[in-house]
């Protein structure tokens, strides 16, 4: 009878999260990290199935693991020539290359459309939790490091300068990042999700006084996207997968954000 | 003195930036860092912060070398203005505040304090994209005062604004040297501005010039180095 209920509290929890997580590497100029990481994570994901293990944790290690590799593959002064932007493109499409070689390779079954874009009415319990910890992660961050990635967004030279802890700071945003692109495989898939991290996040940002203020309304606008995606979908006289209209839906934010940026 | 640099020899992906650097502050003086595009004003700023290593040379605050987390506490480096990302959603207070992260200590750092110096106490819960380039600069010197330091190393702050918010500048810093701190600031101004300082430092990899400003522009012309490379 209440079927859609576990699925909606899962589409509400990813539709907060993704956006906080989002708006932290939006204002950060990190956003890109989402999209590397939300390819990255598939070889690890296809590992811990082979192994027999959770696949989120090794989609985690996999998605960091990917981002790190980008990190120091590109770090030097590339930036002018998009040198940077080669090596990021690169990195993703390699890690993705990787998994799906992976999966033949070792064996397994995965149904790479389920991780590619969702299946949220086949979400269980594991994947609640995932998000409830995922949830976790990025509160504990705001709440031990608020003013540090305040100081980091404003001025990264400066906050290095101060003696603020840049490296670990940037990569607690990196692993809680991963948390995020993988708690939101079952609801939106890791390719839809950069959408529902991105959209809200960019209207959220237009206008506000703080970046408390901006975490707040993209988690609101988030978590309405996402709950409207999903009632949309399962009406009966539209029935499609909730995952794809969720990303359909954030793109319908694009136009909005523009016009309150003017 | 309140700083000295002797000799200081600075270099960047293999390049000497600076070459035996040699100069004093006095506690209680506004000292302008003229010089060209590239003659090393940001690095030789950086250096004297602590935030770039230093090839050879010293640098002393008070008699005592001065070692990265000593200047922390006493000295403080406004960025360029290309450092700052003005559109992040920040009021102009909670930048400020941001200046206490630093090296803080009971009883200083008063936000309300270094805003009145600024003169932005209206515009303090203004978005600090609705200011202008001059009000924002302004409130980047105001979180550079709430850190507890006694100099202030500030780099290009009258780049980009209007010659009013120039004027308004110059005279917050007037008033701060008047209140005992000793401020280093490299500027592109060769025009009367330069002025408004007690002294000026012509740098171009190494010290050309040292003096008032009317001994400098003696001295530059003498040099043949001319008005031009400092715009």
């Amino acid at each position: 009878m209440l079927w859609w209920l576990q699925p909606l509290i899962l589409a509400l929890l990813v539709g907060a999260l993704c956006p906080l997580s989002g708006t932290l590497l939006l204002v950060q100029r990190r956003l890109f990290q989402a999209n590397l990481i939300s390819h990255a994570v598939l070889p690890g994901l296809a590992l811990a199935v082979a192994l027999r293990l959770d696949p989120g944790v090794g989609g985690v290690v996999s998605g960091v693991a990917g981002a790190l590799l980008a990190e120091q593959l590109s770090r030097g002064d590339r930036g002018s020539d998009g040198g940077d932007e080669a090596v990021l493109n690169t990195v993703l499409a390699g890690f993705l290359g990787l998994g799906v070689l992976l999966i033949p390779l070792l064996h397994i079954r995965v149904d790479l459309e389920a991780v590619l874009f969702g299946d949220l009415l086949a979400a269980g319990a594991s994947d609640l939790v995932r998000t409830l910890v995922a949830f976790a992660a990025v509160l504990l961050l705001l709440g031990l490091r608020y003013r540090q990635l305040v100081y980091l967004g404003v001025d990264p030279m400066g906050a290095a300068a101060a003696g603020l802890p840049v490296r670990r700071l940037r990569l607690l945003l990196t692993l809680v990042t991963a948390f995020t692109v993988v708690s939101a495989m079952s609801a939106v898939g890791v390719v839809l999700v950069i959408a529902l991290m991105g959209a809200p996040a960019l209207l959220a940002l237009t206008g506000a006084l703080s970046l408390r203020q901006a975490l707040v309304r993209s988690a609101a606008l988030g978590l309405v996207i996402s709950g409207a995606g999903f009632g949309l979908a399962i009406q009966p006289a539209i029935n499609l997968p909730p995952g794809p209209l969720i990303g359909v839906l954030c793109m319908g934010l694009l136009p909005l954000a523009a016009l309150r940026r003017r | 003195m309140a700083l000295v640099v002797s000799n200081l020899s600075v270099g960047r992906n293999g390049d000497q930036v600076l070459d035996a650097v040699s100069f004093s502050l006095e506690s209680g003086s506004l000292t302008a860092l003229v010089g060209p595009n590239g003659a090393g004003k940001s690095t030789l700023l950086q250096a004297i912060a602590g935030q770039l290593p230093i090839g050879s040379g010293t640098v002393e605050l008070h008699g005592a070398t001065l070692l990265p987390a000593l200047a922390r506490r006493e000295l403080a480096l406004m960025p360029q203005r290309g450092e700052i990302a003005w559109d992040f959603p920040i009021t102009v207070r909670e930048l400020v505040d941001l200046g206490r992260l630093v090296a803080a200590r009971p009883g200083c750092c008063d936000v309300d304090a270094a805003l009145q110096r600024v003169g932005l106490v209206g515009l303090a819960d203004r978005r600090l994209d609705q200011l202008s380039g001059g009000q924002q600069q302004r409130a980047l010197l105001a979180r550079t005062l709430v850190q507890p330091a006694q100099i202030l190393l500030l780099d290009e702050p009258c780049a980009a604004i209007d010659p009013p918010s120039r004027t308004a500048l110059l005279k917050v810093m007037g008033q701060l040297r008047d209140a005992g701190l000793t401020l280093l600031v490299s500027s592109h101004d060769w025009g009367l501005d330069l002025d408004a300082y007690d002294r000026v430092l012509v740098l171009d990899r190494t010290v050309l010039a040292d003096g008032t400003p009317g001994q400098v522009r003696q001295a530059l012309g003498d040099l043949r180095v001319g008005n031009h490379c400092c715009g």
